[in-house]
């Protein structure tokens, strides 16, 4: 069963004076499978995080809606029971390690302020060692617990939003750019503990990025996204090895790496602008 | 070539330290204004309103450090025992003001839409609204007196604050930790007085110490202009009215006294909040 459904979900912006409404996202969407992973790409402005942002609650949809195990999560929740029922069926880590965590707080406050909202029936000495269990499942050095985030890399920084999000045992969680602003063997060794958290857990896993090969290593499907629209939707084997729409392949082509080259991309960005044009 | 060993050595630690001494000097004439208001009748050496008619505007001498004024009272004194109510008003005018401030600008910024162009527009017009006149429109409503000037004048500072408190609130909200926190559950309420208020306050107290000298200053006006204390108090503003009469004969002490006393307080306190400040954004 689907622990996650998105029914034609849509955002359109008005546009500042003058200018035409943008329109964010149209008609998204897709399942996903309790312990199943999503990839949704696209370029800047394609729409990704609007899409992110409306699965969690944070912007509300002008049409469609988004079911968490059948129950509708995309209208904003009201009372305290309420927000922390959603809290455990969906949540998210942001793109910037740097200002996602509070900089006051040390890892240990952090964790155990959630824990004290959505476990309260966990005594000091079980939530301290709740607190090592979820450093231990992101990968994190217990000595790092009294670390206040300035004190923390990048990559620490991230693995602490990741136990900060688990902490509350969520259903789904979305990633928006979550390894974008971290160097390429960091990346690796997130995507790595992304994939086991998801196997261990069972956690449905939501995964927002401009680079279809950081997608690719941790998503069983991708969803294709230009200018608010879902252009292209296939399990990620098949649409890494036959892109069926141009956007697509622009977009595979473009990432650099073995056999790159440049002049196929400039070729193939001539191709979907005709594409384009003519729809 | 020969090396002078017994020159001293300048590292960038006492560069910094020289280049400090305004904040540190400003710090102990804040420090002393305090000590002063707190241990006012251990410290002065006589009773601010003890009235000598034989010694009526006395020079400074051994006996009267600062001379008298015009009733015979010690001034060394009067300045002593007037750093309290001088500082409690002026501490007093600022926490009523940012009570109100921070909760209008916070409020604003947190809720947005209509409440925030409300909230926006009301500040608008109080902030257009010359502050000295609004208090003096609130002492023709309320009478005159401490209470009614250091309430009025809280009400014309409180949109200012309101305007700096919404305008680092909403730079603060952008951040995603905010969003963090609603998507773990945490109502609007516990939200901005548990978690985005904390992250305010470093920004907010370098501001809030500037006001504080600003506020100071405007209460010393009030009661210059007999709207605030009334005799016999000796807070510094009034001093400053009563010596008036004094300069007129070519005394200026009972007036030059705590106009300067007023005048360093206010300058030591701009000194330490600009420097407050920039320390607490380097470490932000």
């Amino acid at each position: 069963m689907s622990v996650l459904a998105v029914d034609k979900l849509g955002k359109t912006f008005p546009g500042r004076r003058g200018q035409q409404p943008v329109v964010a996202a149209r008609d998204i969407s897709f399942l996903v499978e309790a312990g199943g992973s999503l990839g949704v790409v696209g370029e800047s402005g394609s729409g990704k995080t609007t899409v992110a942002r409306m699965l969690v609650g944070l912007t509300s949809p002008d049409q469609g809606k988004v079911m968490v195990e059948g129950r509708e999560t995309s209208k904003p929740e009201r009372g305290r029971a309420a927000r922390l029922r959603r809290a455990r069926e969906i949540q998210m880590v942001f793109q910037d390690p740097y200002t996602s965590l509070d900089r006051r707080l040390s890892v240990e406050s952090c964790l155990r302020d959630v824990l004290n909202r959505h476990r309260p029936e966990l005594a000091k000495a079980q939530a301290a060692a709740e607190i090592g269990n979820l450093l231990d499942q992101v990968g994190l050095a217990s000595k790092l617990t009294a670390s206040r985030p300035h004190e923390l890399s990048g990559g620490q920084r991230q693995r602490v939003a990741i136990a900060r999000a688990l902490a509350v045992r969520p259903r789904v969680l979305v990633l928006d750019e979550a390894v974008s602003a971290l160097d390429v063997s960091v990346q690796a060794k997130i995507l790595t503990l992304l994939n086991e958290l998801r196997a261990a857990l069972g956690i449905a896993l939501v995964f927002v990025s401009h680079d279809l090969a950081v997608v690719g290593e941790v998503t069983d499907r991708i969803l294709v996204m230009y200018r608010g629209d879902d252009v292209e939707q296939n399990a990620t084997a098949e649409l890494l090895r036959r892109p069926r729409h141009p956007y697509t392949q622009m977009l595979l082509s473009s990432a650099p790496g073995p056999g790159w080259q440049p002049e196929r991309v400039a070729e193939l960005r001539a191709a979907f602008a005709l594409t384009e044009g003519r729809s | 070539m020969t090396v002078d060993l017994t020159a001293p050595v300048v590292t960038a630690t006492s560069t910094r330290r020289r280049q400090e001494w305004p904040f540190y000097l400003s710090a102990a004439v804040i420090v002393l204004a305090v000590i002063a208001a707190v241990l006012a009748p251990l410290v002065a050496p006589y009773s601010p309103s003890q009235t000598d008619f034989a010694a009526l505007w006395q020079p400074p001498s051994a006996t009267h450090w600062l001379g008298t004024d015009q009733l015979g009272r010690d001034i060394l004194s009067r300045v002593i025992h007037g750093a309290r109510p001088s500082l409690l008003g002026a501490i007093a005018l600022l926490a009523v003001a940012t009570v109100l401030g921070v909760l209008i600008g916070i409020t604003a910024a947190w809720k947005g839409g209509w409440v925030d162009t409300a909230l926006s527009r009301i500040t608008d017009v109080m902030f257009a609204f010359p502050g000295l006149l609004f208090v003096v429109l609130v002492i023709a409503v309320f009478d005159r007196g401490q209470v009614t000037s250091v309430l009025g004048m809280a009400l014309a500072y409180a949109p200012a604050i309101a305007k700096f408190t919404r305008s680092i609130a909403l730079e603060e909200m952008a951040r995603p930790y905010v969003d963090a926190y609603r998507l773990q559950g945490v109502g609007g309420a516990v939200l901005c007085g548990k978690y985005l208020l904390p992250n305010l306050l470093p920004t907010l107290v370098g501001y809030l110490v500037v006001l504080f000298g600003e506020g100071l200053m405007s209460l010393a006006s009030l009661n210059f202009l007999g709207f605030g204390s009334q005799p016999p108090s000796s807070e510094w503003g009034l001093m400053v009215q009563e010596g008036r009469t004094g300069v007129i004969q070519g005394i200026v002490g009972p007036a030059l006294i705590p106009g300067l006393t007023i005048a360093i307080v206010v300058v030591a306190t701009n000194v330490v909040g600009v420097r407050l400040s920039d320390k607490l954004a380097v470490r932000k």
